[in-house]
């Protein structure tokens, strides 16, 4: 699956390249070998820490591979030095043989910024060689019950700098990050009903969004910040909702089934979403001003939780021989990629900003952690896996 | 505590929203003929089936019925289930001012946001059923709990069949 997956991802423009940038293109499977040795890190904490989580970062990109000394296409030059309580990262990306340069910068930060730091200049030389947005200056939102309690946690896109946002002692699911970056939309039972509320990551202040009475769920803000995607069952039976400009619109009216899940296309024109009219649940795409809804869905005996990509492909989870794996769906072609495929659950996936990978829950025994899995056919790496059980991932725009 | 603030917003908001588009569910649109399902409605259509508000107060009884019990992915109300809500009819015909919240629960299997909309359609189904016998809507609010509050915690059949469910919570 490995090669042709990545020729289709390739070939489908899936991962959005810069536009004038002269850059490294390699075909499927294919990576650019990078020989890290003669970058040197002073040998303190901080500057340690630095470099191995660029090295890490690099890798987890999927578009490096590591090589010996004298063996890389590309090498990396320079050095991290340590002192007073700041670190410093002078950065020079070098083709071997051409000597073209594409990236020289130097990196300043207090020791305690380190990892942080590091991420940005990953995504720096991703950016300089590749033309394409890396994932490790990410920041995503899950769901953990470290608690006992179901809680919203803040982590990186290596699942450090793990933080705890709500602290409810309550039941908080379903987090989805608004498109400023600023708030997270969820539904909890603060008040002992399932309600939508939204919370500002920076002051921590919460609003409610959606409290009628039956099920409020399911909130997703619109690409251009002014409406809000709604399950709701005010009505006598959920369905998908969607508020803004001075009131709700109903955009479903199935009286039989229940509507889940929605999440909006990139230009905010569709909203993807999950019913069960047809009797297991499915994937639907509605317009945003309403009408009929197209089905998107038929293989597989469930296809839930969509997230719709800003390349435009709709990621979902769908249960083939009785577990949940990942799959990508072009919406207008209909033309569907499964990505996992091994004895475990995967769940609730997440376009990743970096338009490649997809973050996800993966149940394995009984436990759940967070996933990278990768649209161009590396393996799924763990993403987080502290203890606890993690789910529902959302990655920060 | 600083979110007192706005849930009296919030909830004023809502009672000015709600009150007046309540319309009651018209006699014989649900009953015992008719457990096919919810019977929802469009929010534009003819009969509107708008829920009632959620109650401001009052004391809990938990554990006085029987948790009626659903199939996989189904919210349909089985033959065998429906003597345990013809029991809370009778009681709430007799205790003429109590309310009720009636839970809905799914079992673990699945997407975590669709057994959500799945435990609030258990709910509905089993309002539904309780306004066909005559019970006044009013009296009657659902809470969807999907599968974040199971009773077994076990991961085969036997547990599973036990977590999908709906339970009833008095208001008095």
């Amino acid at each position: 699956m490995k090669n042709w997956l990545g020729c289709m991802v390739l070939a489908g423009g899936l991962v959005a390249t810069a536009g004038a940038q002269v850059v490294v293109t390699k075909g499927a499977g294919q990576k650019t070998g990078l020989d890290l040795s003669a970058f040197q890190a002073s040998p303190t904490a901080g500057a340690a820490l630095f470099r191995k989580t660029l090295e890490a970062d690099l890798v987890r990109s999927g578009w490096f591979s590591l090589t010996p000394a004298g063996r890389g296409e590309l090498v990396v030059q320079g050095q991290c030095a340590e002192s007073g309580g700041s670190i410093n990262a002078g950065i020079y990306v070098l083709h071997a043989t051409t000597r073209q340069s594409y990236l020289g910068k130097n990196y300043p930060a207090p020791v305690a910024d380190a990892r942080r730091l590091a991420h940005r200049a990953a995504d720096d030389i991703i950016f300089a060689v590749t033309g394409r947005k890396g994932l490790n200056s990410g920041r995503l939102v899950v769901v953990g019950n470290r608690t006992k309690k179901k809680e919203l946690y803040l982590c990186d896109a290596d699942g450090g700098g793990l933080v705890q946002l709500t602290q409810d002692r309550s039941i908080s699911l379903a987090p989805r990050w608004s498109p400023d970056g600023k708030t997270i939309v969820y539904t909890s039972y603060l008040r002992g009903f399932p309600d939508v509320y939204s919370i500002d990551v920076g002051s921590g202040s919460r609003r409610v969004v959606a409290s009628f009475p039956g099920l409020n769920t399911g909130g997703a803000v619109s690409p251009g910040g002014r409406e809000m995607a709604l399950i709701l069952s005010r009505t006598g039976n959920p369905e998908l909702f969607v508020k803004g400009g001075g009131g709700l619109t109903k955009l479903t009216a199935t009286t039989q089934a229940a509507e889940a899940s929605p999440a909006w296309s990139p230009d905010g024109s569709r909203i993807v979403y999950v019913s069960d009219q047809a009797g297991t649940p499915q994937l639907y795409m509605i317009s945003r001003s309403g009408g009929r809804a197209q089905r998107l869905t038929s293989r597989g005996s469930e296809n839930v939780a969509p997230d719709w990509g800003a390349n435009g492909w709709i990621a979902f989870s769908s249960k083939l021989g009785g577990r949940y794996q990942i799959c990508i769906m072009n919406p207008d072609t209909q033309e569907i990629r499964q990505l996992t495929a091994d004895g475990t659950d995967y769940e609730d996936p997440a376009w990743a900003p970096d338009g490649r990978h997809i973050a996800c829950a993966r149940t394995a025994g009984y436990r759940s952690s967070i996933y990278l899995v990768d649209t161009m056919g590396d393996p799924p790496i763990p993403l987080l896996d502290a203890s606890g059980d993690w789910f529902s991932p959302s990655w920060a725009p | 505590m600083q979110m007192r603030g706005w849930v009296v917003v919030a909830v004023a908001g809502l009672l000015v929203v709600s009150s007046g588009c309540k319309k009651r569910p018209k006699p014989g649109q649900a009953g015992v003929d008719n457990v096919g399902g919810v019977v929802g409605s469009d929010l534009y259509g003819e009969g509107a089936d708008m829920l009632g508000d959620r109650f401001a107060g009052g004391e809990e009884v938990r554990g006085q019925f029987t948790a009626v019990y659903f199939d996989y992915d189904s919210s349909q109300i089985k033959d065998s289930e429906r003597s345990k809500i013809d029991a809370v009819a009778s009681h709430l015909q007799s205790a003429g001012t109590a309310n009720l919240v009636v839970e809905g629960n799914a079992d673990e299997r699945g997407s975590n946001e669709y057994n959500l909309a799945l435990g609030e359609r258990r709910a509905l189904a089993i309002r539904a059923y309780l306004v066909g016998l005559g019970i006044d809507g009013n009296r009657i609010t659902t809470k969807s709990l999907g599968e974040e509050q199971p009773v077994v915690m076990g991961h085969d059949e036997e547990s599973w069949s036990q977590n999908r469910r709906g339970e009833f919570v008095l208001i008095q």
